[in-house]
């Protein structure tokens, strides 16, 4: 079932081992056997209700089933640029570890022609980067997922072109931004080096080819540019975040969140830039939170408190289904708010669930998750401000970047501890990935592609091999 | 409520200046240093360990628990020789294996094992199997616990089982196995002896495998 329904879009969180809950199906007509994983998953009334993991069930016979995952927007960017014209079309590509977007363009004129987005191929192999760096590391692994990735960026550009009706020789450049993972699958370079302490690959830099190389119908001499990673598993992703936020070429400080998958920091000025990254993901994509779900229809994304009781607004306008990252940062602000979630995160009363909006509950143990999440990102981002040394009033502006990012309340962000400045300097970008892949667009000549320069002066800082941030990370999982 | 409750309470609510004005205050009104053990930071472990699991505790307040029963061991360890020695639980090493960085779950699992009376050799993150075998060696520990976060690194877990074999030292020690992504199957498939999903579950596991 899982080859099925991943063809048809649904996600399987932990990559179909069932670890998770993420893939539940309702069967309604039809026969599937139960096994010891679903057992350990679903609740026997729910196993007696017909729910199942789709990613434990063969098939054998027709099935009738109603999913529980609906159609999730991805973020894409439609914020106006600076440029300098050039001639030709170019598609820039954000490549995330969840979610494809591409958009074509025409260089000279600087308009979005067209769009197209994706789940990942890879995702069904795993929904994090160690999940995919583990299934990489035999040889058949990175081949396969190396394949898959490129076919399916090059169907989403044969879709571009259809939907822009252009002729095909017309594309002249490509520029795909991606962490260090994604570079590496895509690139065909070897993952093992990240599969392990100190998590550093030697081959970090700028990978071009030739549209034909790649198997995608380019025809001419298409240029393909895979911008090179930061150190880690920051990758160009965050370099174009960087580009789009013009970190780099200020004279003030300033700090980038960017909160997708895996969550990544930087800050900095025009002499010196500090990025670290923390896998901060999951709890806000919805994977560990036990009625968890992205951001789509019936999903419950904000949660306010008037006259001291709760109220939730669910997209799509249904009755609500589950809670997806800002819904869970909102919920527990509310709860933190109300006096029904203590500081140290444990609910006032024993509470075993707090019902938001009914069938929607918040667990003990998915608060736990969240306090893990914003923990790692909030000591973070004190531990690079210790690095420059500068304190949290240095900082003229911090950028909230990446799906969830962008959604995020402010307030309750800041209200759980995620983030500790004042609202005024917290801001939302977007999809900063991709639109630093269309400022690359127009300078293909910039250190041809390279961007030395900017990478001389950034730093990677390895959060996790120094010894005081374990300590500020225990420190950072209770709530103010 | 009698002194051990007192200081079985300063531990629980993670008071480490409490908890050693107390112990020293006990010790001054002649209570036995062998006494503490079993009625004060053994039960208030115990206790603490119970609140984790019901989700009640999280890691910061486990964490300072374990500091202030520490605090208390600190002054009590000294004083447990001759008619006060305590028979120990057992000598466990442990370390989160190599690759891997994560330290904070095996911490855990070390202060509560600690604090249930094992002796504890903590060889850190990133360890080498070869490192493991030396210490079992060295220490002629019972117990090895090792940790693992990433699922590309928990396959070095086998490779300990195997160099504890090579070294003639299996049938020696018992081994148990713990982590996000480790499994019961999957403390089986390596030929470990038992796996704790949590801190504990891990005690509990130690000591049924020092008994055994």
């Amino acid at each position: 079932m899982r080859d099925l329904l991943f063809a048809q879009g649904v996600e399987f969180p932990c990559g179909g081992h069932g670890r998770c809950r993420g893939c539940r199906v309702h069967v309604l007509e039809g026969h599937v056997p139960i096994n010891d994983a679903q057992r350990e998953r679903l609740s026997a009334e729910e196993l007696a209700q017909g729910w199942r993991l789709a990613c434990q069930c063969t098939l054998e016979d027709d099935l009738v089933i109603e999913l529980r995952q609906w159609d999730a927007a991805i973020l894409v960017d439609d914020t106006p640029f600076v440029f300098q014209p050039r001639t030709g079309l170019g598609v820039a590509v954000d490549l995330g570890t969840t979610t494809l977007v591409t958009q074509l363009l025409d260089l000279t004129t600087g308009r979005v022609l067209a769009v197209r987005t994706a789940l990942n191929s890879q995702a069904r192999f795993g929904a994090d980067v160690m999940s995919r760096v583990q299934f990489g590391v035999p040889k058949d692994g990175e081949k396969q997922l190396r394949d898959l990735i490129r076919q399916q960026i090059g169907s989403l550009i044969e879709q571009l072109i259809f939907a822009a009706q252009i002729p095909e020789g017309k594309i002249t450049d490509v520029v795909v931004v991606g962490n260090t993972v994604m570079h590496h699958l895509f690139c065909g370079l070897d993952v093992e080096p990240l599969s392990r302490y100190p998590f550093e690959s030697e081959n970090l830099g700028l990978q071009s080819f030739r549209g034909q190389d790649l198997g995608w119908k380019l025809t001419g001499d298409a240029h393909v540019r895979f911008l090179p990673c930061l150190g880690g598993f920051v990758g160009s992703d965050i370099l174009a975040g960087i580009l789009a936020t013009n970190l780099g070429e200020r004279n003030d400080l300033n700090g980038l969140v960017d909160l997708g998958t895996n969550g990544e920091i930087v800050i900095g000025n025009r002499q010196r830039l500090l990025c670290a990254s923390t896998a901060a993901g999951p709890a806000f994509e919805g994977a560990r939170i036990s009625m968890g779900m992205r951001a789509a229809t019936g999903a419950i994304s904000e949660v306010i408190v008037e006259d001291h009781t709760v109220n939730c607004r669910v997209l799509g306008n249904v009755p609500p289904q589950g809670l997806c990252g800002s819904g869970l940062v909102d919920a527990v602000a509310a709860g933190l708010e109300l006096g029904t979630i203590q500081s140290s995160g444990r609910f006032a009363d024993s509470l075993g669930a707090w019902t938001l909006a009914a069938p929607v509950v918040l667990t003990q143990s998915d608060i736990r998750e969240l306090q893990l999440a914003k923990g790692a990102i909030a000591a973070g981002i004190r531990m690079l401000l210790d690095r420059f040394g500068a304190s949290a009033g240095d900082l003229k502006k911090l950028y909230l970047a990446g799906a969830f990012g962008n959604y995020i309340n402010r307030a309750s962000a800041q209200r759980i501890g995620l983030i500790s400045f004042p609202l005024e300097k917290v801001e939302a970008a977007g999809n900063t990935a991709l639109l630093g892949a269309k400022l690359a667009l127009f300078r293909p000549e910039e250190e041809d592609g390279s961007y030395a320069s900017l990478r001389q002066r950034t730093e990677h800082v390895a959060l996790n091999a120094d010894q005081s941030f374990q300590e500020t990370f225990v420190e950072e999982m209770v709530f103010p | 409520m009698t002194r051990f409750e007192e200081l079985q309470q300063a531990i629980i609510d993670g008071k480490a200046p409490v908890a050693k004005e107390l112990t020293d205050k006990m010790l001054k009104e002649g209570i036995r240093p062998g006494e503490f053990f079993p009625k004060a930071i053994i039960p208030a472990m115990d206790e603490v360990g119970r609140r984790m699991r019901e989700c009640e505790f999280f890691i910061p307040e486990v964490l300072i628990a374990a500091r202030a029963a520490r605090a208390s061991s600190d002054i009590l360890r000294p004083l447990l020789v001759g008619a006060d020695a305590m028979a120990s639980a057992g000598t466990v090493v442990c370390g989160t294996v190599k690759g891997d960085l994560h330290d904070i779950g095996k911490n855990i699992v070390a202060m509560m094992l600690e604090s249930a009376g094992f002796k504890i050799i903590d060889l850190g993150v990133d360890v080498t199997a070869e490192k493991i075998v030396d210490a079992v060696r060295t220490n002629q520990a019972g117990l090895v616990a090792l940790s693992a976060l990433l699922t590309t690194t928990m396959v070095n877990m086998k490779s300990v089982v195997e160099a504890l074999s090579a070294a003639g030292l299996r049938d020696k020690v018992k081994i148990m196995v713990g982590g996000a992504p480790v499994t019961d199957a999957w403390a089986h498939s390596i030929g470990a002896d038992g796996y704790g999903k949590d801190a504990p579950a891990a005690v509990e596991l130690a000591r049924q495998l020092a008994a055994a």
